[in-house]
């Protein structure tokens, strides 16, 4: 682990082997003066108050990430309708057919990575390495909220209709964004997920 | 739910939103903190009114006409002045001419509803409270109670101590670091939101990496990002919580006011922090 200074108000930390479960040990300690604790693919950032800065940097030298939590808790199940416009698309890409990208897709264990792009946005890890794929070459204006797309190793649940450049290869009616629960987004950091496939 | 709203909009600016300083501790969930732009101009008009800085204002680009529909005691950013309104009284918050972000605050506050804790709107993620229309009514919250001390603020100091900034994390991937932004004046672009503003200049860092790709790392305000052509964007208040550029240096929390503020075809200058 290196933390590498990010102005007076951030350290990044770099070189852990689980962001979400490094994260995950930070927040349990309550570290007076952290602001945001904000996994990515391989790095956690840390924002704090100024005032607190040096003291937080010696702090993050000695948090031990607990084994991966997400092995504590049960999987979320999203149900996926696989009806997306871009499965025949993604199938040619792959050079897979589309019952392929079915299969693999549903079969496939994931985890939050981390969230991003939008609030409630998971980039879910544990797609199989047939499905790498790059983004579309042009993205789409407007994403249905509930679009369940694959793209740059990923695959994600679009909890809010927004811009988008995944390939959509289904939809869910599950609900992933509600400001009115707490928390406020079914997918967070280190939660292990599944699909399950049903018909539209 | 409104009872006695305090406040009618007549006519509506650019960019005309509610802004209070932001959701916090939500960023690993992708919710940006937004708030305002001009922390330091919003903090300021509360001060004048009496409220706490936590109070919530109308942040805006354009001008902006609101009418008094009870008395109400407001301060403008655009000459830092304090106003008491009577019922009927239209007040105008002008376009700022020297200026890009100005603020309305009102003794006690916007009083929108709060979404995660907050009346930011976020204009990235989308969240908060409606967006200002014309014929909108706005309820204030209650009187603070506190003593109402100076009419006018302090005017902006126009001598430009140029912007202090540190080092970023990956300020290694850059031949010379963040000295290569000390060693230019850099030129504000119209690229410019509260999300983030692009600057410009005919001569851009050079990546020490044949690869500058990286994975995504979590944003903070003031980052400065290098795209892959070699231009700098400022992260401001309503930035994304990750972003896949690397981040040559970070502007000093103390400057971001001064560079906020200023308008496209201006200078910057960057000085060490």
């Amino acid at each position: 682990m290196e933390r590498r200074p990010y102005g007076p108000r951030a350290w990044l930390v770099e070189g852990i082997d689980d962001p979400p479960a490094w994260a995950a040990a930070l927040a349990a300690i309550d570290v007076p003066g952290v602001v945001e604790i904000v996994p990515a693919e391989t790095t956690v950032v840390v924002r704090c108050t100024r005032q607190r800065h040096g003291a937080i940097g010696d702090v993050l030298d000695m948090v031990v990430a607990a084994p991966a939590a997400r092995d504590s808790e049960p999987p979320i199940t999203i149900d996926v309708i696989y009806d997306g416009p871009d499965i025949a698309d993604l199938a040619a890409v792959a050079q897979v057919s589309v019952d392929d990208v079915v299969r693999l897709h549903v079969t496939g264990s994931y985890h939050v990575a981390f969230c991003g792009f939008s609030p409630g946005f998971g980039y879910l890890r544990g797609i199989d390495r047939r499905l790498h794929v790059p983004r579309r070459d042009t993205p789409r204006r407007s994403v249905p909220a509930g679009s369940v797309g694959i793209a740059a190793g990923y695959s994600c649940v679009y909890p809010s209709t927004s811009p988008g450049g995944w390939y959509l290869i289904g939809h869910t009616t599950d609900t992933l964004w509600d400001v009115d629960s707490d928390p406020p987004a079914l997918l967070r950091p280190g939660r292990a997920v599944r699909f399950r496939m049903v018909s539209g | 739910m409104m009872t006695d709203p305090a406040l009618r909009i007549v006519q509506v600016g650019f960019a005309t939103t509610v802004q209070d300083r932001g959701r916090s501790g939500l960023a690993h969930l992708g919710v940006p903190t937004a708030g305002a732009v001009d922390r330091r101009a919003h903090d300021l008009m509360n001060r004048l009114v009496g409220n706490s800085p936590g109070a919530a204002t109308i942040e805006t680009m354009g001008a902006f006409i609101v009418e008094a529909l009870r008395p109400v005691v407001v301060a403008r950013s655009t000459d830092a002045s304090r106003h008491t309104l009577s019922t009927g009284d239209r007040f105008r918050v002008d376009a700022p001419s020297e200026s890009v972000w100005a603020y309305l605050s009102v003794r006690g506050g916007i009083a929108v509803e709060p979404v995660l804790g907050s009346r930011s709107v976020d204009t990235l993620g989308h969240l908060g409270p409606a967006a200002i229309v014309v014929d909108m009514l706005l309820d204030v919250g209650s009187d603070p109670g506190t003593p109402l001390v100076a009419e006018h603020a302090p005017e902006r100091d126009p001598a430009d101590r140029g912007v202090r900034i540190w080092d970023g994390p990956q300020h290694d991937w850059f031949i010379g670091g963040r000295q290569t932004l000390i060693e230019r004046p850099w030129r504000v672009t119209n690229e410019l939101s509260r999300v983030g503003v692009r600057l410009d200049t005919g001569d851009f860092p050079r990546s020490t990496r044949s690869e500058p790709q990286m994975s995504s790392i979590g944003l903070t305000e003031g980052a400065i990002q290098i795209t892959p052509s070699g231009e700098p964007i400022v992260m401001l208040a309503n930035h994304p919580t990750t972003g896949g550029y690397p981040v040559i240096a970070v502007v000093d929390p103390d400057d971001l006011s001064s560079l906020v503020q200023r308008r496209p075809g201006a200078t910057v200058s960057f000085r060490r922090a």
